[in-house]
């Protein structure tokens, strides 16, 4: 099964990441000692006058003020890079704006359509694991691969609806695109358990078939249970399944860069600064003792 | 295997409830889920949070008239929303503009107003209201009886950029048709 073990060899520990996504610099003060790289989401800290989205200078600001103590990676929610018609080029163009603003170590997107026919979803679709769904996704991420001369990582969104008729198995789907094109894998182990609450989602044997050697980004977030469902609305501290999940998968995947705590914006004055900063030091602990 | 156009029209139709049902056998499970419900709950709380956070007058208002809830439904359900949500809340303001509560038309023409403005917009807004405006705003704010419209005298507002503090209001005699 390739790449299914845990490597017995000494390796360097993944780095630590958060998402970061400006107007708090008292969070920002306190985040940047602590973390080694700042997730920033490029459509949320972007606004739009007139039909033309760009960054909000005043975030870009925050973030050059801390750039001599922490990298930055760009993980994007509205590429759509899975609509059946054309992805959102306006996306692009806040990407190539961050590219030009901070030096960004590499840059993920959801393996997800948010955009139908030129119509915003509200949400995010997960695609059918079909050979028709492979081939678009693969293009366009060579197009991106070529755009942009960085890594590129994909990652896994939650199945909230009923699984669509398939051509391959979950962690399949993850291995065709990933031996196709070389791009890298974010696994998130909160929305592994997502599935496996919501869809039944066997995650012991997603584990066992995925190919961990493009794992190169671990997402840890917690979420909420509605209506019998768990969401992956990342409003909450790290749930102790989702980090023992997580450090399984740390084991497991020899290249990972770095270990990112999720948090959405709107959640940190729910959580305060103090339980976030103590989260991360947590995370760094837990990273250091599955790797010892 | 479902086609990836047929996937994706099909659901987002179903999200937002047009169209007629669906006649592929996985759009029409989905049809009758309660993951489809929950996909629906989850899109609308996005929305619903970004426009009280926004359009906050508006929203407090229709909050109090017992309509915020099925406004943004209405809304988002028959509109190409942005993703942006400075886009969703102009957007949104501007599509009340029609409401047939004119109570709900000036409010949401006067916080469109004042977001136009303030952000740098050199364009001036007349706003007429039925009852006076600086009663809604405090009712509005402190969660009291609103203002019943006034049968002898109309309000008529000025959101510019060239005149001092941006906004001005004059009351005059009503119209009577």
């Amino acid at each position: 099964m390739a790449g299914a073990g845990a490597t017995t060899t000494q390796r360097c520990h993944p780095a630590l990441a958060t998402t970061y996504d400006g107007d708090d610099p008292r969070l920002l003060d306190r985040l940047a000692p602590l973390v080694d790289f700042l997730e920033i989401t490029p459509d949320a800290i972007a606004t739009s006058d007139a039909q033309c989205a760009h960054l909000r200078a005043a975030v870009l600001s925050e973030y050059a003020a801390v750039r001599s103590n922490v990298g930055f990676i760009a993980h994007g929610v509205g590429l759509s890079i899975g609509s059946f018609d054309r992805w959102e080029e306006s996306y692009l163009y806040l990407l190539d704006e961050l590219f030009g603003r901070l030096p960004l170590a590499w840059h993920s997107e959801h393996l997800a359509c948010t955009t139908v026919a030129g119509e915003n979803v509200g949400t995010m679709f997960a695609l059918p694991r079909t050979e028709e769904a492979l081939d678009l996704v693969c293009e366009r991420v060579r197009i991106l691969q070529e755009r942009y001369r960085t890594p590129f990582m994909l990652e896994h969104v939650i199945q909230l609806l009923p699984d669509a008729p398939s051509e391959f198995t979950p962690a399949g789907f993850l291995n065709a695109i990933t031996s196709r094109t070389g791009c890298g894998l974010l696994v998130d182990a909160y929305n592994l358990e997502c599935d496996a609450h919501n869809q039944g989602l066997a995650i012991r044997s997603f584990l066992e078939e995925l190919d961990f050697a493009p794992v190169l980004e671990l997402h840890l977030a917690g979420g909420t249970c509605y209506n019998g469902f768990r969401l992956d609305i990342h409003s909450g501290l790290i749930d102790a399944s989702t980090l023992v999940l997580g450090m399984e998968i740390l084991r497991r995947a020899p290249n990972l860069r770095a270990v990112t705590f999720e948090l959405l914006k709107e959640a940190i004055p729910l959580l305060g600064h103090d339980s976030i900063c103590a989260e991360l030091l947590r995370l760094r602990s837990a990273i250091q003792s599955a790797l010892q | 295997m479902i086609g990836l156009e047929t996937y994706q029209r099909g659901l987002l139709d179903l999200l937002k409830e047009r169209g007629p049902a669906p006649a592929d056998p996985y759009l029409r499970r989905v049809a009758d889920s309660r993951e489809l419900a929950m996909l629906r709950d989850i899109a609308m709380w996005w929305r619903v949070f970004q426009l009280e956070a926004q359009c906050r007058l508006t929203a407090r208002l229709l909050r109090r008239m017992g309509c915020f809830d099925e406004s943004a439904l209405s809304y988002f359900n028959g509109n190409n929303t942005s993703p942006f949500v400075e886009e969703l809340s102009r957007d949104f303001l501007r599509y009340l503009f029609n409401h047939p509560d004119p109570l709900v038309r000036s409010t949401s023409h006067f916080e469109y107003a004042l977001s136009q403005v303030l952000g740098s917009s050199a364009e001036s807004f007349e706003i007429l209201w039925d009852r006076n405006p600086d009663s809604v705003f405090l009712s509005l704010d402190r969660g009291t009886e609103l203002p019943p419209a006034e049968v002898e005298y109309a309000y008529l507002m000025l959101v510019s950029r060239s005149i001092p503090d941006r906004i001005s209001c004059t009351r005059r005699p009503a119209e009577i048709d």
